[in-house]
């Protein structure tokens, strides 16, 4: 499977979406991509949907861990959305899940955000 | 008892190359996703030490990657000839990094260590350092079986 991003806005917030393999060789260029979506939009919220994510390891651990520093400046928000037993596995041993939480919708993930508004 | 052995270009261009032959190596067994994504995380953990942390991007270095098979258990080595961990100790812990500008989160050898079932890193300053992971591989047959 061809390894992309998908980045769609809602209100106060975006989805990113990662398939295939999240991995270094990809990273950099991820960063950029969200740097300027969250540059233009200013979101306080980021859902990241891992359903089609092939591949995890530290570097897309630590792209994810760098967008949430910077939503948490501005009292905003992280969740995962479609995790598979696998990545949720990595996320645990990386320690991602003391500071986001996995959701089963965006709905669910808004809500859950919303208690901060 | 099977073996293979795989050098490589001390490019992160390399890391999928890695990841994709060994989980060709291991496949006769049978493995569910889950174990080959945990398989694949940990060559790519280790791949990319070498590359960055061993070599500092160097890619007229070589990385060796050297797995073998005996029955149902896989032993990975990984094998950079750079230069070397200055305190294992210090990059044992998690989010540790001695390079944070990258952003990989420091948890590479936190990773490893807890999906594989044995791991050891030897490393000599100035010599270089050497990963070694063993990863019993259960196949999707014994899951059922067993009911886990």
């Amino acid at each position: 499977m061809e390894s992309k991003i998908r980045i769609t806005p809602f209100e106060d917030g975006l989805v990113i979406k990662f398939s295939g393999e999240l991995d270094s060789s990809k990273t950099m260029l991820y960063r950029d991509k969200i740097h300027r979506e969250m540059t233009s939009s200013g979101p306080r919220f980021l859902l990241f949907d891992l359903k089609d994510c092939s591949f995890l390891d530290s570097a897309g651990i630590g792209l994810i861990l760098g967008r949430f520093n910077e939503v948490e400046k501005v009292a905003g928000g992280c969740g995962f959305i479609h995790l598979s037993p696998y990545a949720r596995k990595v996320i645990k041993i990386s320690g991602l899940f003391s500071v986001m939480k996995e959701y089963s919708s965006l709905m669910e993930f808004r809500k859950d955000m919303g208690v901060k508004l | 008892m099977n073996k293979m052995e795989l050098r490589f270009s001390a490019t992160l261009a390399n890391e999928s190359l890695a990841r994709t032959a060994v989980s060709a190596f291991i496949a006769p067994l049978n493995p569910s996703l889950e174990e080959i994504g945990e398989i694949k995380t940990m060559v790519s953990e280790a791949v990319s030490n070498a590359i960055i942390h061993g070599y500092g991007f160097d890619s007229a270095k070589e990385v060796i990657l050297r797995c073998e098979l005996d029955q149902s258990v896989l032993t990975l080595v990984v094998i950079d000839y750079g230069k070397g961990i200055e305190n294992i100790e210090n990059a044992k812990k998690p989010h540790y990094s001695s390079r944070p500008d990258l952003e990989r989160a420091g948890m590479g050898l936190t990773i490893m260590e807890t999906l594989a079932d044995s791991f050891t890193i030897r490393s000599v300053l100035g010599m270089g350092s050497k990963v070694i992971i063993r990863k019993e591989i259960l196949s999707e047959e014994t899951y059922e079986k067993e009911g886990v």
